[in-house]
């Protein structure tokens, strides 16, 4: 079926309503959106109304997909669309299935309350697929209602949309007075597979508990898929901190860019950091290879403030580091996973390969994947100083959180 | 190599064993002769009995053989029912019409909707005919997520698709009237990341009712099974070193005081239900198996103690491999456990309860659900499993109504008592030479798997990898495709479809009222313990923190905290759990 390409690609968000956990139905139909060309931003199982309505506010997602096998879709699917409305985003259109579990009875009470479309079991995913892109389908265009998360979100879409027409202007919010001290922008990069989502996320809990006020920006750039052009933005499923108002989580396909980040990326940080809204913007890089310079540290213009680097153990061996130009250009550097046997000896031998830098990298030895690990808290800590963030009244000081088990 | 290496080697190992032993005796004149001495008494023990339109038959079938090669495979590849391997039963004779000895009564009937009062109504209906008490308790989403039911954001869910516990007065509701204590009573919980605290309310509640000193005669399971629930089913409240301590906490505890109790149903239902093949089901769910045999083991436990505490939990759907899937997991988990564990007989035996697919019903033409499970039924009880649930056929649309959870049950006891097939003979069908090309062919496979997650570093890192989860999505993804290009007919769905609408079924759904009646409730019961519940809960956390019992001490929380308090007071302590995509 041929239909008009709009100028960017959808982008849905697709979840699982709370105390559900049926996600079998919600992954295959998240592979066949992607294999069809679209973005899905997939949020996860056992999600609250107000953490889909809080993404699909961020994401600006074209229309939202809920996957509801448990019950109590009726309440639940009323709850999203009002929760949208009650935000301004009433023109999110709300979609779903739950195979038998939604009767045609239901359906018919559902639409009656604003859900825009119930799929039943046995719809032909193809034909699913077709009608999908086909109703939701719309360029993204300039709202002057939209106001906070949302005007920030449909900024980042419209830049988007830009990136796809070589030589055109990204378009910018309305200027805001720019806060001093705010806004320094962190570039996380490293290998795939080196943890970067679980330690970004746990550097945002410890961010959350230093500065009871503050706000956070992360900005997740993932791969599309190379022949379907869709993309499945899978980072906000792990991110737990990011489930809070205080945390502006955006994803971004890298639609063919090959240069580690979206090509929207440099536009959505000046966007974010322009806002004024955020202490501190972190950007996470696709998985880099040996010759990345996702952040234009060593030519062009300097995206960041201040790189992180994000190794495993794995790496290859002592060769393999010698190779990895950003560990030169980084500020920062954490070997993460800590907890693996190799990582004895990749502490050595990283740091044997900072020092022929002569810049004093101080090597940070991390387990993202255990709570309260020390050595993230000793990085939170030294980003911070570098971010001039002192801990706010009333936060914790970073480095002395609380340590369990 | 992690320990699933280990056991895949000590399976082939049987296995050439087995054929050593067949083909010496074929050559060894004196084995030849012992071997025939023991068939010669296997046979002579076998009692008679006669159909009821008089055709005598043996009480237990046996290859019909005198060649000591034929009888060493037999003997030694399946076992006589109750003997090792265990390929044919767990036991020496089940589901038989026999006044003594028939042993357990196998039918299992899954309730669980509303406010406790409306599940023990339930219960009662669909226990007017059972000789034993059978209480197999389904729980609603905020309980199964360790929420309470004033949690925000939950209303529609609360008593949606199972009972809603918030506390231990919800407990005593639920299984008020049924004496608990009776030696044939059987309570099964299906309860995973909260089940420590869900097992101390049972067992605070039952003190209240029946004294102290009842706690070594409650009987029945918790499916407690925290690497599936990773792996497929996602309800997992804490990070995984955490769930899996908790879990071990109470499986220790039970071990020592509740000698009758099941506190762990390792369970390949929901990996089966989330895409996986029956194979995979397998693989996925004995090596959850063998891990948590292991973690017990580092923890000092005694594996003929705690072994015969260790029961299993199978899907059964339609595709051809479950003509043999509970024979293959005994054989395999006997062998693991004896070569690999060192265990004895009792803990070698993998006792099995199985839940036909809920996955293979659909709504189109539902009625057809029916064929469908009494077809799965036999399957399953071909496999001699010692306990079984029959789905009703408008599951796909609702929480069973009556009508069609009676009629499930039904099925059963037309399958074991009115038909024939199971009640004169046991070993019906084991030795056709179908099912021994399938078992050989799925415990290939089985093992196949084993050695690739041995190649990741066993159950838990592979998990860490996220293995077993793109493993079943993948098989899921592959089923859909299948069902949508006709490739897999389903009647109804994609092959002689009539197109007739779906009828209009009543559904079994709570009312807001009652879900507001709940609330209620559990606010009255933290007001009635406001003043005891900081210090219990303070109490909790300590002991959490010193990495001492957690369920020795849930046995006390739970007399004046709710659910939602000890889930997060104990996250407060071991945090959060991250999922994967």
């Amino acid at each position: 079926m041929a239909s008009p390409r709009p100028a960017a690609p959808l982008r849905l968000l697709t979840a699982v309503p709370i105390c559900d956990g049926h996600d079998s139905a919600v992954t295959t139909i998240n592979l066949e959106l992607a294999r069809h060309g679209l973005e899905v931003i997939y949020l996860g199982y056992h999600q609250a109304a107000s953490a889909i309505v809080r993404a699909a506010i961020q994401e600006d997602a074209h229309a939202v997909g809920l996957s509801s096998y448990n019950g109590g879709h009726l309440v639940f699917f009323k709850e999203v669309v009002d929760q949208l409305r009650a935000r301004g985003s009433g023109d999110i259109p709300v979609f779903g299935g739950g195979g038998g579990t939604i009767t045609p009875a239901d359906e018919r009470v559902m639409k009656r309350q604003g859900t825009d479309k119930i799929y039943f079991a046995g719809t032909p995913l193809d034909a699913m697929m077709a009608e999908i892109k086909a109703r939701y389908a719309r360029d993204p265009k300039p709202n002057p209602k939209f106001t906070g998360d949302r005007a920030l979100a449909r900024a980042i879409s419209l830049a988007e949309a830009a990136g796809r027409r070589p030589g055109a202007r990204n378009p910018r919010p309305a200027a805001r007075p720019r806060r001093p001290g705010r806004g320094f922008v962190i570039g996380v990069g490293g290998p795939g597979g080196a943890g970067k989502s679980t330690l970004i996320d746990e550097l945002t809990s410890r961010f959350l508990r230093a500065r009871p006020a503050g706000r956070i920006a992360l900005l997740a750039n993932d791969p599309s898929h190379p022949a379907s052009g869709g993309a499945i933005l899978g980072d906000r499923v792990s991110a737990i901190y990011a489930q809070d108002d205080r945390v502006f989580f955006r994803s971004l396909a890298t639609r063919g860019s090959l240069t580690g980040l979206s090509a929207a990326a440099p536009a959505a940080i000046d966007i974010l950091r322009d806002s004024g809204e955020f202490d501190l913007i972190l950007v996470e890089s696709v998985g880099v290879g040996q010759e990345s310079d996702p952040f234009n540290v060593f030519h062009g213009t300097r995206l960041v403030d201040a790189v992180l680097f994000v190794l495993p153990p794995h790496y290859g061996g002592r060769i393999q580091l010698q190779k990895i130009a950003l560990l030169n250009g980084a500020d920062f550097v954490a070997l993460n996973k800590c907890d693996h046997p190799m990582a004895h000896t990749a502490k050595a031998e990283i740091q044997a390969r900072l020092d022929q830098n002569h810049r004093g990298q101080v090597l940070h030895a991390t387990t993202a994947a255990r709570h309260f690990d020390p050595g993230v808290d000793a990085l939170f800590a030294a980003l911070a100083r570098q971010a001039g963030l002192e801990p706010a009244p009333g936060g914790e000081p970073a480095c002395q959180l609380r340590v369990a088990d | 190599m992690s320990q699933l290496g280990k056991i895949a080697d000590s399976i082939d190992a049987y296995n050439r064993h087995v054929a050593a032993e067949v083909a010496r005796a074929r050559t060894d004149a004196r084995f030849a002769a012992e071997l025939r001495a023991r068939w010669a008494e296997a046979r002579a023990a076998v009692e008679w009995t006669a159909s009821p339109t008089g055709t005598p038959l043996p009480r237990l079938a046996l290859p019909d053989t005198d060649e000591p090669g034929a009888i060493a495979q037999f003997l030694l590849g399946q076992g006589l029912p109750g003997q090792f391997p265990y390929a044919t039963a767990a036991y020496r004779e089940m589901y038989l019409d026999k006044e003594s000895g028939a042993g357990e009564e196998p039918m299992r009937l899954f309730a669980g909707l509303g406010l406790a009062e409306d599940t023990n109504a339930r219960f009662k209906y669909l226990n007017r005919h059972q000789k034993s008490l059978r209480l197999s308790t389904a729980f609603d989403g905020p309980t199964l997520y360790g929420l309470d039911s004033d949690h925000e954001g939950l209303l529609g869910k609360v008593g949606e698709g199972g009972v809603a516990i918030d506390t231990v007065e919800d407990m005593l509701r639920l299984y008020d009237g049924f004496d608990l204590t009776r030696k044939d009573a059987s309570v099964s919980m299906t309860m995973n990341a909260p089940a420590p605290v869900i097992l101390a309310m049972f067992i605070a509640a039952a003190k209240r009712r029946f004294g102290a000193g009842c706690v070594p005669n409650l009987r029945g399971t918790i499916q407690a099974d925290m690497l599936k629930e990773v792996q497929a089913q996602n309800e997992v409240i804490f990070p995984v070193d955490a769930s899996l301590r908790f879990l071990c906490d109470m499986i220790e505890w039970c071990v020592g005081h509740m000698p009758r109790w099941y506190p762990v149903s390792i369970s390949g239902y929901h990996i089966a239900e989330a895409g996986a093949t029956p194979v995979q089901q397998a693989a996925f769910t004995l090596s959850n198996g063998f891990t948590y045999a292991g973690l017990l083991r580092e923890r000092g436990a005694d594996v003929n103690k705690f072994g015969p505490r260790l029961s299993f939990f199978l899907d059964c759907g339609l595709d051809v491999e479950y003509l043999v899937l509970g024979r293959v997991c005994r054989r395999i988990w006997a062998v693991g456990m004896r070569d690999v564990f060192g265990a004895d007989a009792k803990a070698q035996i993998l006792k099995l309860h199985t839940q036909t697919s809920g996955r293979s019903l659909i709504a189109a033409e539902f009625q057809n659900n029916l064929t469908r499970t009494a077809v799965e039924l036999m399957l399953a009880y071909m496999n001699y499993t010692n306990s079984c649930h029959s789905n009703s056929a408008d599951e796909p649309f609702t929480t069973p109504t009556e009508k069609y959870a009676l009629l499930a049950s039904h099925g059963q006891s037309i399958l074991l008592e009115e038909s024939g097939v199971f009640k004169h003979t046991m070993n019906m069908f084991g030795g056709a030479p179908g099912l021994l090309a399938l078992e050989r062919q799925v415990e290939k496979a089985v093992l196949d798997v084993f050695r690739e997650m041995d190649t990741l570093g066993g159950v838990i890192a592979a998990m860490e990898q996220r293995y077993q989860r793109s493993k079943i999505q993948e098989a899921g993804h592959a089923y859909e495709k299948q069902v949508y290009a006709n490739q897999r007919p389903i009647i109804g769905l994609n092959k002689y479809i009539s197109h007739e609408p779906i009828p209009q079924v009543p559904l079994a759904r709570t009312s807001p009222r009652k879900q507001r009646l709940q609330v209620e409730r559990l606010r009255a019961f933290k007001k009635k313990h406001a003043r005891q519940a900081p210090a219990a809960l303070r109490r909790l956390e300590n002991v959490a923190r010193a990495r001492g019992n957690v369920f020795a001490e849930l046995v006390h929380t739970v007399e004046v905290c709710s659910l939602g308090q000890i889930t997060a007071c104990l996250a407060g302590v071991v945090g959060k759990f991250r999922p994967m995509v």
